[in-house]
């Protein structure tokens, strides 16, 4: 009982206490952005996770292994909370939806995924995009470039180069403006990013043997 | 030997759930009262540093601006029309004038900020004024423009954590396709001013196409300055209109008030509830025990002992139920602050919620006073308890 009344308090107070953390990266409108990438869902769960409750220090230098780079900048923290949406059908779980915060060259740029119970993408989708040619990047056409794509096609892309280690899918992914190279490569290094989080946050590493094989770039 | 507060204490054991189950009630008024007071005070303080924070005490925008174009700029928004430049060179020849700073507010619609797309605004300042007029700002990295014609932006705290930007980068204005250099982020000030992007006024007016032109001036006051005097001067200028700020903050407040006249009244039947609680544990209490009372005065003990036995017992239900109550608030205080920021229609940035050491004690006093006169009726009763007819009754 004793442990029961220590254990509300404490969570009155993180709560209470943590309402200043870093800025997430949450769907505008989650009704209507769930309904629009899975048109058969009834209703969605969230879930916030962050990489310090998670596993800290060591967890972030994993995933920045992962990525090939450094999380970097003022806003590319350790405290960052993820919204991760997980989407039903019924009671049936269909889907997730997870976006995150990437530098661009001009502003702040976030990039969901809808993902399907593989880790398979989806839809790509620019929530916030600012950019000389943002109409490019937000046309349909560019983002269907990522359909089908997975994290395993992602570990091959160094996002401190831009280019494949070997030459796969994502060398095929058409940057639609070309002197825009820098939100393109944003965009890429979003989605790698994106991927590699929910493999960590929801997929209980799945895909994590796939950057073991793939000579992915150490940092 | 055992004390008189050791008896009340074991008496309230006794009965076990009906004394949680008081002390809660006590709690829950407790917590509504020291948040309510809390709010009452964190909000009218939070409103006066949004409005120091400003830097000036009168705002003059163009004539046909809606009556809310003060809140508006509290809040971010822009004005409608504009003022010519050299208004405010005439407002700065003005002897009670210590200081002046003219601005200007633009939006532009950004078709990339999400579905179907957003705003985007920029506040033109004067690299000369402004700075000095919000002395109290601090950079976190950078500073202020290099030059009043720059292509230059210092970013509020928020705004550069959602553009993701950092000293040096670059800024692109949507639509009009300009590039600026970021040069300054400023640190939190838990104001307005950290979701805005700082342009140099020219700089803003150049770009925007409004040479010459106005959203608003700040002005700020000598101090012996008879306000309200100087702000009928300021309507003999030809189409502006004046806002105090003060004159802002009553409307405000008043808005407000009515608010919180709800709460209170809320609030009120809740100490009134928890009053009944109090009463009805306490006269059950001494009913149950009427034999037990009427031997302790055959036993010698005066009706003002039992009266004083029955009264600490409300005590310590009442100050039990003050403690978690005030204890609460402050745990909360964070979340309520969110809920009535979600309620009501203008919130000003600072916390909305204060409780401070002297809230905490008048609360408790006042709870404890409650249970002082909640208990005056059952200890009343009890010292009336007559030794030999409950010992009859009980032989009956």
């Amino acid at each position: 009982m004793r442990l029961r009344i220590i254990l509300l308090a404490y969570i009155l107070f993180i709560l209470n206490f943590s309402l200043y953390a870093a800025v997430g990266c949450d769907l505008n409108d989650p009704d209507r952005d769930v309904k629009r990438f899975f048109p058969e869902s009834t209703g969605y769960k969230t879930l916030y996770v962050s990489i310090s409750k998670k596993g800290g220090e060591a967890l972030l230098k994993e995933i920045e292994r992962r990525l090939g780079e450094n999380f970097k900048g003022l806003f590319e923290t350790i405290d960052i909370p993820y919204t991760m949406y997980l989407v039903y059908k019924g009671s049936e779980l269909i889907g997730y939806i997870h976006g995150v915060n990437q530098k661009g060259q001009y502003g702040g740029i976030q990039v969901f995924l809808a993902l399907d119970l593989e880790g398979n993408i989806k839809a790509f989708y620019f929530q916030k995009l600012t950019s000389k040619n943002a109409r490019l990047f937000r046309d349909a056409k560019f983002g269907q470039q990522f359909v089908g794509l997975n994290l395993k096609d992602f570990y091959n892309y160094d996002v401190v180069s831009g280019k494949e280690l070997v030459a796969g899918k994502i060398s095929q992914i058409k940057n639609p403006s070309p002197e825009s190279d820098a939100d393109f490569r944003a965009a890429l290094r979003a989605t790698k990013k994106n991927l590699i989080l929910v493999d960590e946050f929801l997929f209980g590493n799945r895909y994590l043997k796939y950057f073991k094989t793939s000579g992915g770039r150490e940092q | 030997m055992i004390s008189i507060f050791q008896i009340a204490y074991k008496n309230l054991l006794r009965k076990k759930t009906r004394s949680v189950l008081t002390i809660l009630g006590i709690s829950l008024a407790a917590w509504v009262l020291t948040s309510l007071f809390g709010f009452n005070r964190g909000y009218e303080l939070s409103l006066n540093k949004d409005i120091d924070n400003l830097g000036y005490q009168m705002l003059v925008t163009a004539k046909g601006c809606p009556y809310e174009a003060a809140t508006l700029m509290l809040k971010g928004g822009t004005g409608l029309r504009y003022l010519k430049q050299e208004v405010a060179e005439q407002i700065s020849k003005e002897p009670e004038v210590e200081k002046i700073t003219p601005m200007v507010m633009q939006a532009i619609f950004d078709p990339n900020k999400g579905e179907s797309g957003g705003i985007a605004a920029y506040l033109g300042v004067d690299p000369k004024t402004f700075p000095q007029m919000k002395g109290f700002l601090q950079f976190k990295a950078g500073s202020w423009f290099t030059d009043p014609d720059a292509y230059e932006a210092v970013l509020g705290y928020e705004a550069a954590e959602l553009e993701q930007r950092e000293v040096g980068d670059l800024l692109l204005i949507p639509e009009k396709n300009v590039e600026l250099r970021v040069v300054g982020i400023l640190s939190r000030t838990g104001t307005q001013d950290d979701g805005t992007i700082f342009l140099p006024l020219s700089t803003v007016q150049k770009i925007f196409s409004v040479k010459g032109e106005l959203t608003g001036i700040g002005i700020k006051l000598k101090k012996e300055t008879d306000i309200s005097g100087f702000e009928e001067r300021m309507y003999a200028l030809p189409d502006v209109q004046v806002v105090s700020l003060s004159q802002v903050k009553n409307t405000i407040m008043t808005l407000v008030s009515t608010a919180k006249v709800m709460v209170f009244s809320i609030a009120l039947i809740a100490v009134l509830i928890s009053i009944m609680g109090v009463v009805n544990t306490i006269l059950m209490s001494v009913m149950e025990r009427r034999q037990e009372i009427g031997i302790l005065k055959a036993m010698g003990a005066l009706a003002k002992d039992i009266f004083r036995l029955v009264w600490f017992e409300t005590l310590i239900l009442c100050f039990t139920g003050g403690l978690i109550g005030v204890v609460l608030a402050l745990g909360t205080s964070k979340i309520t602050d969110l809920l009535i920021r979600r309620v009501l229609p203008y919130t000003p940035s600072g916390g909305l919620v204060k409780i401070d050491s002297l809230l905490v004690v008048f609360t408790m006093g006042l709870i404890s006073l409650v249970g002082l006169f909640s208990g005056l009726y059952p200890s009343w009763k009890a010292g009336k308890v007559r030794p030999l007819e409950t010992i009859r009754s009980e032989v009956e």
